[in-house]
């Protein structure tokens, strides 16, 4: 007989083993759903996570999609570990890259070494002030950051569609909803000749250094764990618990909003309706699936980069649509939390006959 | 008529504990019985399995010979089993009325009748129509009493009921309690008040660590007896020489106010003292007079008036928390794991919350684990906080483990003043004993306590000087020899 008993603490190997079991468990479910739609699972799974990465070109699409999702995920785990729940990520990246892309556009015909600075700067600054609005509105306002961060997303992204199809639009762009493009001082190198992926990744990189750091070896990061437990244990030790609110806010926003930047002066060159195919939210799933921890969030971030390369090359081989790759992101974070269920118990095989 | 309610070999086991071990006990009516035992030692669980809140792994539970299935509470209403929690379930924006008809599939008017009925019969005396929000505790622990009478109870079950009522409001428990026993409801009055179980129950129960260990007649017991049994081992009796205390004032309140925006809190008035080196002053009142926002002000989570505190010939009333510790003040709040201690993180990680500039814990913004852990040992060994392992999330030590990391926590730094908020509330009798002795240590260290708490007994044990809290205004500072646990009912009653 099979009997579930609660752990008394759970392990660390526990803990980063679930995110890996949730993973199979996606590829099984994932399987399953592909031989329903009539094609061969292990065909089909092949051409959704092994394909698309299997040359060059492939490798630098992975990490290209991925360094927008472990940007924001990083910014996100100091929310989240601090019991903030931001999942307004995504406005902040379209906030970010508004502003960031407006500052672009006022460099459209100049060069020069100081634009790309300026430019990265505004995206960090954009997407801090977006997330200082649901911040505020917490803790001044007892607002809840849930609704508030949510509803901003789809503010900021009828903002950038009026601003694209408006005032911005391109002069000579025969009325598309677009911009003009930047100027090449405004747009992040290349890493690689013929390749996309571009500087951006060392933002990300920087990011999951301080982001460690921070959290682990300093007396702020101390307090901002203290403060997301509960705030009245921080008001006691002296913390100022209101201020680390709109402090993980904050970084959320710069992480958000640098994501922004990443995309439109990496591999779009200007702004349009699409900046982001739901990095904001995607990165969610990369937080936890992370398990809030810098270098979970690294591994985290690839895996999830491939069902966005997988859905497109699902949808140009199979004909599957594109959506699929939503699919797969929501099975992983759906198993992720069912196996989180071992995490507080074990299953203990027990002798029937007794 | 006579019930009789058998426990026959109950056993239910927790995973790392066994709860209840085998227990066996007969009930008759007509008798008030006492379930004593420390925390922990199972008496919750007992009483869970009885109201249908647990399902004990073995064992059986027989009412009047006939066996009971207690899968959920309304099981146990349906077999007239009642039972008043310690925290009330009450609707607080709700009437009394609503209360009481909420879970009830009768028709409005009978039960008005039927509550009119109990009133009168019972001399209870609430308003049915007000919101339970403006009732004291010791009427909303009526409604809760009624609530359970509508179904006509063959058993009720107590649990910890005097824990926040004043003295009166308890002898008028009893009272009723009496009568209830009289009329044949079989009472189960569940408690860790020694003196009450001598003064109210005929038969005392007495659980240790998941084992029924006695059965006894109270007539042949006494507190030490009771005691003793309870805890498993000869217990010292502790009482505070009286040293000649110096006349050196520590601290000294002058004028001070708080006025709250939240209507669920108290606003304090107008709340002077002084106290000096060597001495504790004790704060009584019943819960929700303003202790805790008193507290708050103390420690400095309110923030207030600059000169309404003076402190060592310093004003101090407008520096947080962090700012007073370092003129060499220590609090430990009434709730441990909200707010004295988080329990998802390691004993070291809440030690480093009692944060010194002196203590070294963060140089330059960065956390010093090793000399946080090294002081963490020294506090576990000194205070005796059973367990050798600091990386621990505080969540697995018991609660007076927990008070007495805490505790030490807050005087290893050795602080001139110790403000604490009922520091004893819901520990068992070997950690009060030792939180007792502690305090009583740093007093005669010529170390200065404020003790804020509702537990009579207590304040009456350790205070030099008490006080009573009344709607945010404090008595006139008596002398602790001078008062009496009748007086400072009355006091705490709004009385003079």
């Amino acid at each position: 007989m099979i009997k579930i008993v609660k752990r008394d603490q759970p392990s660390k190997a526990i803990f980063f083993f679930t995110p890996v079991l949730a993973i199979f468990l996606t590829l099984i479910a994932g399987g399953i759903i592909f031989y329903i739609l009539g094609f061969k699972p292990f065909e089909a799974l092949k051409f959704f996570f092994i394909v698309p990465i299997a040359d060059k070109y492939g490798f630098s699409e992975l990490l290209l999609k991925a360094t927008p999702l472990c940007l924001i995920a990083i910014g996100l785990s100091f929310c989240f570990k601090s019991n903030n729940w931001n999942i307004g990520a995504e406005g902040q990246l379209t906030f970010g890259a508004i502003v960031s892309g407006g500052v672009a556009l006022l460099f459209y015909d100049q060069e020069g070494f100081y634009i790309l600075p300026i430019v990265i700067l505004a995206g960090a600054i954009g997407g801090m002030i977006y997330a200082s609005i649901p911040a505020i509105l917490k803790t001044y306002f007892n607002t809840n950051e849930i609704l508030v961060s949510l509803m901003l997303v789809y503010v900021s992204k009828l903002i950038l569609d009026y601003l694209v199809v408006g005032p911005w639009s391109n002069p000579e762009g025969f009325n598309f909803p677009e911009t003009r493009q930047f100027s090449d001082s405004a747009r992040l190198p290349l890493l690689f000749e013929g390749l996309r992926i571009h500087a951006g990744i060392f933002l990300a990189l920087a990011a999951v250094v301080i982001s460690w750091f921070v959290f682990y070896k300093t007396y702020l990061g101390f307090q901002m764990k203290v403060s997301g437990f509960s705030l009245k244990t921080a008001k006691y030790a002296g913390y100022k618990g209101k201020k680390m609110i709109i402090l993980v806010f904050l970084i959320s926003g710069a992480c958000a909003g640098l994501a922004g930047v990443g995309e439109i002066t990496g591999p779009i060159g200007q702004l349009h309706r699409e900046v982001s195919p739901d990095y904001g939210f995607t990165a969610i799933i990369v937080a936890f699936l992370g398990r809030l921890h810098p270098v979970g969030i690294i591994f985290a971030s690839l895996v999830v980069a491939i069902t966005y390369l997988g859905a497109e090359t699902a949808q140009i081989f199979m004909q599957i649509p594109k959506y699929t790759g939503q699919v797969f992101q929501g099975m992983i974070l759906f198993f992720l939390l069912a196996s989180d269920y071992l995490l507080f118990f074990k299953f203990k095989f027990i002798d029937s006959k007794k | 008529m006579n019930t009789n309610l058998k426990i026959s070999n109950v056993t239910k086991i927790y995973p790392g504990c066994v709860a209840n071990d085998n227990v066996s006990l007969e009930l008759n009516s007509g008798k008030i019985y006492a379930l004593l035992g420390e925390n922990g030692a199972g008496k919750s669980t007992l009483v869970k399995i009885l109201s249908g809140v647990v399902i004990p792994d073995e064992g059986k539970i027989y009412l009047n010979k006939n066996i009971l299935k207690l899968n959920s509470p309304s099981d146990a209403k349906k077999n007239d089993i009642g039972m008043v929690f310690q925290h009330f379930n009450l609707f607080e924006t709700l009437s009394v009325f609503e209360n009481l008809i909420i879970d009830s599939d009768e028709q409005r008017e009978n039960l008005k009748e039927k509550i009119d009925t109990i009133m009168k019969k019972y001399n209870f005396s609430v308003d049915l129509d007000v919101p339970v929000l403006n009732l004291s505790a010791g009427q909303k622990q009526k409604v809760e009493i009624i609530r359970c009478l509508i179904r006509s109870p063959k058993v009720l079950i107590m649990d910890e009921p005097t824990s926040v009522l004043t003295e009166q409001e308890t002898s008028e428990l009893f009272l009723s309690l009496k009568k209830f026993s009289e009329e044949g409801i079989l009472i189960i009055y569940i408690t860790h008040k020694l003196k009450e179980v001598m003064q109210l129950c005929d038969e005392v129960a007495v659980m240790r660590r998941g084992k029924l260990v006695s059965v006894s007649q109270i007539n042949n017991e006494n507190i030490e007896s009771l005691a003793n049994k309870m805890v498993g081992q000869d217990l010292k009796t502790i009482k505070k020489k009286k040293e000649n205390t110096s006349s050196e004032q520590l601290i000294k309140i002058t004028n001070l106010n708080f006025t709250s925006e939240d209507p669920f809190e108290t606003n304090l008035v107008d709340i002077n003292f002084s106290l000096n080196r060597g001495e504790c002053l004790g704060i009584a009142g019943i819960s929700g007079n303003g202790q805790s926002e008193l507290f708050q002000v103390l420690s400095g989570e309110i923030i207030s008036n600059k000169n309404s505190i003076e402190f060592n010939k310093n004003f101090i009333g407008d520096l947080n928390p962090q700012e007073r510790r370092e003129y060499l003040m220590a609090f430990s709040p009434e709730d441990r794991l909200e707010q004295a201690a988080i329990p998802q993180m390691a004993i070291f990680e809440n030690v480093a919350l009692n944060n010194f500039k002196s203590s070294n814990f963060f140089n330059n913004g960065l956390i010093n684990k090793s000399k946080i852990k090294e002081h963490s040992k020294k506090i576990i060994s000194e205070f005796n906080v059973n367990t050798d392992n600091i990386d621990l999330k505080s969540q697995f030590l018991s609660g007076g483990n927990l008070q007495k990391l805490i505790i030490g926590r807050e005087l290893i730094t050795s602080p001139d003043l110790l403000i604490c908020f009922n520091p004893t509330w819901g520990l068992d009798v070997g950690a009060i004993n030792y939180i007792h002795e502690t305090l009583i240590k740093i007093n005669e260290q010529n170390k200065s306590i404020i003790l804020i708490s509702t537990d009579t007994d207590e304040l009456l044990k350790l205070s030099d000087k008490i006080s009573v809290i009344h709607r945010g205004k404090l008595s006139k500072i008596m002398n602790a020899e001078d008062v009496t646990s009748e007086k400072l009912g009355i006091l705490m009653g709004g009385g003079n």
